[in-house]
């Protein structure tokens, strides 16, 4: 086997004292694309933002994040992306959007202003915002949840980071446009052969997008491996409970999805 | 039209009800003055005998009731008589005309000043809320805003005019100078420097603390630890973002200050013997001259409502958001 | 002491200080008996120069240390009354107005734009110049412009408040408007409005020592307004007579804002 990517081992993350992760030990290979399930409060963000650099102050941790794919130490928004919840709270308000993203790629890529607006542009092109040209200098406020989450995304891959995390990035949309976000951003993840982390409680996305399925419990890993044998055998009955759950609540969801799409087709 | 004009007209008409209560108020206190403009046309005139005084009252329609000399009243501002200063024995509207560009000189740079200095103070203090910095400022801000204007402008008088000498006592230039062109601007900036500071210093900590509350606010907005993930540097979080949305809020106070500044200038420049449209008021009171006094305040609510709406527009320019639901 | 504990530090030293001057205000007959402005010795005696007046005499002869123990009195006096008088008034105001709703409202809220409009010294000019300098006078002239925040923040309050349950309750128990207005909401939003209090009484010190200074005060009266002024005709020969009541000032207002920070944590009026 191949060095891997990323190399978390025996993370431990509390805050105040009440411990948020305990002893979480995972891989991930480069151009893998990894959904970390659970229920609410079982310590997801909590390792997202702890891979990502981003615990708040009052965390403390222990434990080594390391990437061996990196011949330095990662840089927020040079080697590592992140794409939030709620699309609204990555913006700054009285910002154009044009400049929110050229910020990003003139820190991280060295290109002048101009260049970075142009380079701007292109990104709002490949997240399919129209018009992307007269679009840069809009405010955040004159797009809709779905264009908001895209223009994070635009300025997330600015820096050109070699990995994605995302924690719950359609949770605050509608199920339309969870779907038209999810297909982008596996295009845009397969494009640029980026390693993606996505934390998510929808099973059947997990299922669809994923390579691997890291399943966390109160903190705990309790079970991680291939998408099809996890889904398809788990071994730990808390994975078999989140599936089952999840399959009595959202198959109808489901198929109403599908025709959704397909007419939208 | 163009839609600041429309914008402009808008507002004004917004603002007439306010003004109308402005003038009920102003007639009200004219009528709750002792004597009449017969006694002060007496006064001013010289003697005249009661029979005459009687006819005179009848001329004007001052016998006729409250509500016809409201009219009067009304009608005469409405094209722009102010009525007769009896103590200047000129129309109120020139003396307040010749006054008025010196006080907005004082208050225009006393904002300015006290907006820059005090948001970039305020920029320095909010950039890391609750460091040495932070609170150094924070106590300092909090005893400079409890000084009074007028008194610190005598105590700067003892220091810099008194006993440094660097600068005049008071005056807006220096009398019968004979400078003209720059060296006039010079002698009328140096001659401003104590005054716009007197005035200016409260409104100055009052922005920074204002700014600097609004930055510790605006840090847990969670837009910023995005900026963080995106790795843009501190400085720039600090001055193109957080501060850049803290300062909507301290631009809207400006216009509310606008009417306190114009209070405070009557004390300040009575200090600094300037002769502005805020000593005038004082000026007034003390000659019992109630017209010139009822022109003060009209006038001054006018400059109020004129220098709200011009941050109303620069606050259009300034948030995204407002200049889209225009 | 239960209010004590509640208090942070800034809000005790606020609260110390405050306390001496009360005491000042109250002990000044018995410190500096007789009439403050009356000639007790030798004019311009520099402070600490002299036992009989400790912190000297002023142009004419008046002990500074009397002057100042007295000028407390007016300046509490004035404060506190017209602070008092403009927080009544405007929660008054903001309460008919929110509640009253419509037409009644669109009038008060007119007239409290036009209060906030002129500028509150001026409003006091105007009201002393056609009532003359007394302290009655002074409390009333002053609280014309210091009522319109409290209206303000009344008003927003009882808007909140008026579709909340007791509200409602006391509607069905078919009490009048005017009687929920005043013993079901104004009771509820006084909350608000007292953080107000701080800041208005602040505001109406710098004002009354404004007025003094312009010599619009009471003149029977010492004040620390007057006081710097007196000073002021001799501010090369004696710059103390108007720099010690200026900071006698500077002290009260501080207290006061230490004071009102303390109490209102949640809405940080006072910078
Ligand atoms: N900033 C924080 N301060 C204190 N506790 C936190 C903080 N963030 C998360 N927690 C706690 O840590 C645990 C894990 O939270 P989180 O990682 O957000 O879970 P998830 O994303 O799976 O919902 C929860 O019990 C949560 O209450
Ligand atoms: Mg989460």
């Amino acid at each position: 086997m191949t060095e891997p990517y990323l190399q978390v081992k025996n993370l431990n993350v509390s805050y105040a004292a009440i411990p948020a992760l305990a002893n979480v030990s995972i891989d991930l290979a480069k151009g893998e694309r990894l959904a970390v399930i659970g229920e609410s409060g079982s310590g997801k963000s909590t390792l997202a933002m702890a891979i990502a650099g981003l615990l708040p102050k009052q965390a403390r941790s222990s434990g080594t994040i390391d990437f061996p794919g990196l011949s330095h130490s990662p840089k927020p928004g040079k080697d590592i992306g992140v794409l939030f919840q709620d699309p609204s709270g990555s913006l700054d308000p009285v910002m154009k959007i044009g400049d929110q993203i050229a910020e990003v790629a003139m820190t991280h890529q060295g290109i002048s202003w101009i260049a970075a607006r142009v380079r701007a542009a292109q990104l709002l092109d490949r997240v399919r915002i129209p018009k992307p040209l007269s679009r840069l200098n809009s405010y955040p406020h004159e797009f809709s949840g779905g264009q908001k989450q895209r223009i994070a995304m635009a300025a997330a891959l600015a820096g050109n980071p070699s990995l994605l995390i995302a924690d719950e990035p359609t949770s605050a949309l509608d199920t339309v446009v969870q779907r038209h976000i999810v297909d982008l951003l596996d295009e845009l993840v397969r494009e640029a052969g980026l390693t993606l982390l996505f934390v998510t409680h929808d099973i059947a996305l997990a299922s669809e997008r994923a390579d691997t399925i890291a399943v966390l419990y109160q903190g705990r890993l309790v079970e991680t491996g291939p998408t099809v044998r996890v889904l398809g055998e788990p071994e730990h009955p808390y994975t078999r409970a989140l599936i089952n759950t999840h399959i009595s609540l959202d198959t109808p969801r489901a198929k109403r999805l599908a025709e959704i799409n397909v007419a939208d087709l | 039209m163009p839609p600041i004009v429309s914008f402009f007209l808008r507002r004004l008409l917004g603002a007439l009800p306010v003004l109308v209560v402005v003038l009920v108020g102003s007639f009200l206190l004219l009528e709750a003055a002792s004597g009449d403009a017969v006694d002060s046309y007496v006064a001013r005139s010289g003697a005249m005998d009661a029979e005459q005084m009687a006819q005179l009252r009848q001329d004007w329609g001052l016998d006729k009731g409250p509500l016809y000399r409201f009219r009067a009243y009304a009608t005469a501002l409405a094209e722009g008589d102010l009525g007769w200063s009896t103590s200047f024995e000129r129309p109120v509207a020139s003396v307040i005309f010749e006054r008025l560009p010196i006080t907005l000189l004082l208050m225009g740079v006393a904002t300015a000043l006290a907006f820059s200095l005090g948001s970039f103070l305020g920029i320095l203090a909010g950039a890391s809320p609750g460091s040495f910095r932070d609170r150094f400022l924070s106590i300092a801000s909090l005893a400079i805003y409890a000084v009074p204007g007028f008194w610190l402008g005598l105590v700067l008088i003892v220091i810099f005019a008194v006993d440094l000498r660097w600068l005049p006592v008071g005056g807006i230039e220096t009398i019968a100078s004979g400078k003209s062109g720059l060296a006039r601007l010079g002698d009328i900036a140096a001659h401003l420097i104590l005054p716009v500071a007197s005035l200016a210093m409260v409104y100055l900590v009052l922005y920074l603390r204002l700014m600097r509350d609004r930055m510790s606010e605006i840090w847990r907005d969670p837009f910023v630890s995005a900026l963080e993930a995106r790795g843009i540097s501190r400085s720039r979080i600090v001055w193109r973002h957080v501060a850049r949305n803290a300062v909507l809020p301290v631009v809207t106070m400006l216009g509310l200050q606008a009417a306190a500044m114009l209070g405070g200038s009557v004390v300040v420049e009575s200090v600094f013997a300037i002769p502005g449209f805020g000593r005038l008021a004082a000026e007034a009171v003390a000659r019992r001259d109630t017209p010139l006094l009822l022109g003060v305040i009209l006038c001054s609510a006018v400059t109020v409502i004129i220098a709200n709406l011009l941050v109303d527009l620069a606050y259009g320019k300034l948030d995204p958001r407002v200049r889209a639901g225009r | 002491m239960n209010v004590w504990r509640r208090l942070n530090l800034e809000a005790r030293i606020g609260a110390v200080m405050l306390s001496i001057l009360v005491l000042m205000a109250l002990l000044a007959p018995l410190i500096a008996p007789g009439d403050p402005l009356a000639i007790t010795g030798e004019p311009m005696v520099r402070p600490f120069a002299s036992e009989a007046h400790v912190l000297g005499t002023d142009r004419l002869g008046r002990d500074v240390l009397a002057g100042l123990l007295h000028g407390t009195r007016t300046t509490l006096l004035v404060a506190f009354f017209s602070a008092a008088a403009a927080l009544i008034v405007g929660s008054i105001v903001g309460t008919l107005s929110g509640y009253l709703g419509g037409f009644a409202d669109t009038v008060l809220m007119r007239i409290t734009e036009a209060f906030q409009t002129v500028p509150g010294f001026l409003l006091a000019l105007a009201a002393i110049s056609v009532t003359g300098p007394s302290v009655p006078t002074l409390i009333f002239a002053i609280s014309l412009g210091n009522w319109t925040q409290a209206a303000r923040v009344t008003r927003a309050e009882v808007l909140s408040l008026r579709e909340r349950d007791f509200v409602a309750a006391a509607r069905t128990l078919g009490m009048r408007p005017l009687e929920i207005a005043f013993r079901e909401i104004l009771p509820n939003a006084f909350g608000p409005t007292v953080s107000l209090a701080a800041i208005s009484v602040a505001a109406a010190i710098l004002i009354e020592a404004a007025l003094s200074f312009l010599g619009f005060g009471d003149p029977n009266r010492v004040t620390w307004g007057s006081m710097i002024a007196e000073g002021r005709t001799v501010l090369r020969a004696a710059p103390y007579l108007s720099i010690v009541p200026g900071i006698a000032l500077v002290i009260t207002v501080l207290s006061v804002h230490l004071i009102g920070r303390g109490l209102s944590r949640r809405e940080r009026l006072v910078p």
